[in-house]
């Protein structure tokens, strides 16, 4: 049996929850980021964050739900956002944040679309397969930077190993 | 706040400045920048390198804006997330401008005294009443009388860089003048924020600023402040939607200098 809308309601919104928050930790880093490409592609990223988070936000709507309305992930994910958003270094900043947490979320996605009933949820779905798109292209563009500049593929095998280890989504009731 | 600390700068408490490659040299005062005479080969670049440099502090204070600010609402953050894109772009295309004339980064000093400024205020609308309504609607002004005299001085490249540019200030301008009115609406004391916000600004001003007579890096002679103030943006600032009273206070500011229309043909 596929999931029920008050299950998909609350898969989108904690969606929603990570998308503004990844919005939150480019902008954070772009300040405190020293080199001008860095800082040009987290702008470019942090726009499609905020997109993504204002699709699954009015999706939302369509589920029951306040529009723009997110759910809180499990702790455990709360505390892994928490520490990619603390990596102080450049390298590190775009390994945990491309290689470790939006391979996580694009397995989240690809999980979530597997689940549902593809013909009932295709709203989701359209949705899903424009984030994955992006999330592609923001990956690719990850990688060109780190050649560009000359910066290591260096994802903290522990920060890989808990990301594996961390469920995003809260049971519900939680 | 948390990341980047504050400074004193006489009886002024200001933010320390973003992050920056070390290829730049970062400046405090006007008269540090290297501002050639217009008839200096150097001018053409340094001043698309000083407009590179304000668009990634310009990408710095809206990213910083969504940071601590995670409560203003969401249609709001949303211009903002759209705004660190388009400042993202401007910055590539003025630095793909930059090395078209020969030029490179960090080849100038660079200031980031908007930064400093307005990330110091501790209220939104105080920063969308600095950065965008003031600093983002002055480089209208600017940009809006450089753009067309590069164009006749032949130079058509930089002038369609800067127009292209233009426009989109245009809308950061206009979203910042529709969310104070909306946040005052809501809430009259947030016009006290605004006009502490203008005071604060006239102040760091009046303490970086180049005074009349001194001589910069460069030697150049700058302007009395007065004098510097570019010709007014009328159709823009409409645009932007500054009501008739707005615009014509700022035109007495200028000493009723004005831009007669004059866009790239379509």
């Amino acid at each position: 049996m596929s999931l029920s809308v008050a299950d998909r309601a609350r898969r989108i919104g904690t969606f929603r929850f990570v998308e503004v928050r990844l919005m939150e930790i480019a902008a954070g880093w772009t300040p405190t980021t020293p080199e001008m490409e860095a800082k040009v592609m987290f702008g470019r990223h942090i726009w499609d964050f905020a997109q993504h988070a204002d699709a699954l936000g009015r999706r939302m709507f369509e589920l029951r739900q306040p529009a723009q309305r997110s759910f809180d992930p499990a702790p455990a994910y709360v505390t892994l956002l928490e520490e990619v958003a603390a990596v102080e270094d450049t390298a590190g900043r775009l390994a945990a944040l491309y290689d470790v947490l939006l391979d996580g979320v694009q397995q989240q996605y690809r999980r979530y679309a597997e689940e549902v009933d593809a013909m009932l949820d295709a709203p989701s779905l359209v949705v899903i397969e424009h984030i994955l798109a992006d999330a592609r292209r923001q990956r690719e563009e990850a990688d060109q930077l780190r050649r560009a500049l000359e910066l290591p593929f260096s994802p903290s095998p522990g920060l890989r190993a808990r990301a594996e280890a961390v469920e995003m989504v809260a049971a519900a009731g939680a | 706040m948390s990341g980047i600390g504050h400074f004193r700068l006489g009886h002024l408490t200001l933010r320390e400045p973003p992050a920056r490659d070390a290829c730049f040299d970062v400046v405090l005062r006007d008269a540090e920048m290297h501002e050639y005479d217009g008839s200096d080969p150097r001018a053409l670049r340094e001043t698309v390198h000083r407009h590179m440099s304000n668009e990634i502090t310009s990408l710095d204070i809206a990213a910083q804006c969504l940071v601590e600010f995670p409560d203003a609402p969401w249609e709001l953050r949303l211009e903002l997330a759209r705004q660190c894109w388009d400042e993202s772009r401007h910055v590539q295309v003025l630095e793909r401008r930059l090395r078209e004339l020969g030029g490179r980064k960090g080849e100038f000093p660079i200031s980031t005294f908007e930064w400093s400024v307005t990330c110091a205020l501790d209220s939104l609308a105080a920063r969308l009443a600095t950065q965008n309504r003031t600093f983002e609607a002055g480089a209208m002004d600017v940009v809006g009388s450089l753009a067309p005299a590069m164009r006749e001085g032949g130079d058509r490249e930089t002038a369609a860089v800067l127009d292209g540019i233009l426009a989109d200030e245009v809308h950061h301008v206009r979203f910042a003048n529709r969310w104070i009115k909306a946040m005052v609406e809501q809430d009259r004391r947030v016009l006290l924020k605004v006009a502490s916000a203008v005071r604060f600004l006239a102040e760091a001003n009046a303490a970086l600023l180049a005074k009349a007579g001194e001589e910069n890096a460069v030697g150049r002679v700058m302007a009395d402040p007065t004098e510097r103030v570019p010709a007014v943006n009328v159709e823009d600032r409409r645009l932007a939607e500054f009501t008739d009273d707005e615009i014509h206070e700022i035109l007495r500011q200028a000493g009723f200098r004005s831009l007669l229309p004059q866009r790239e043909p379509a």
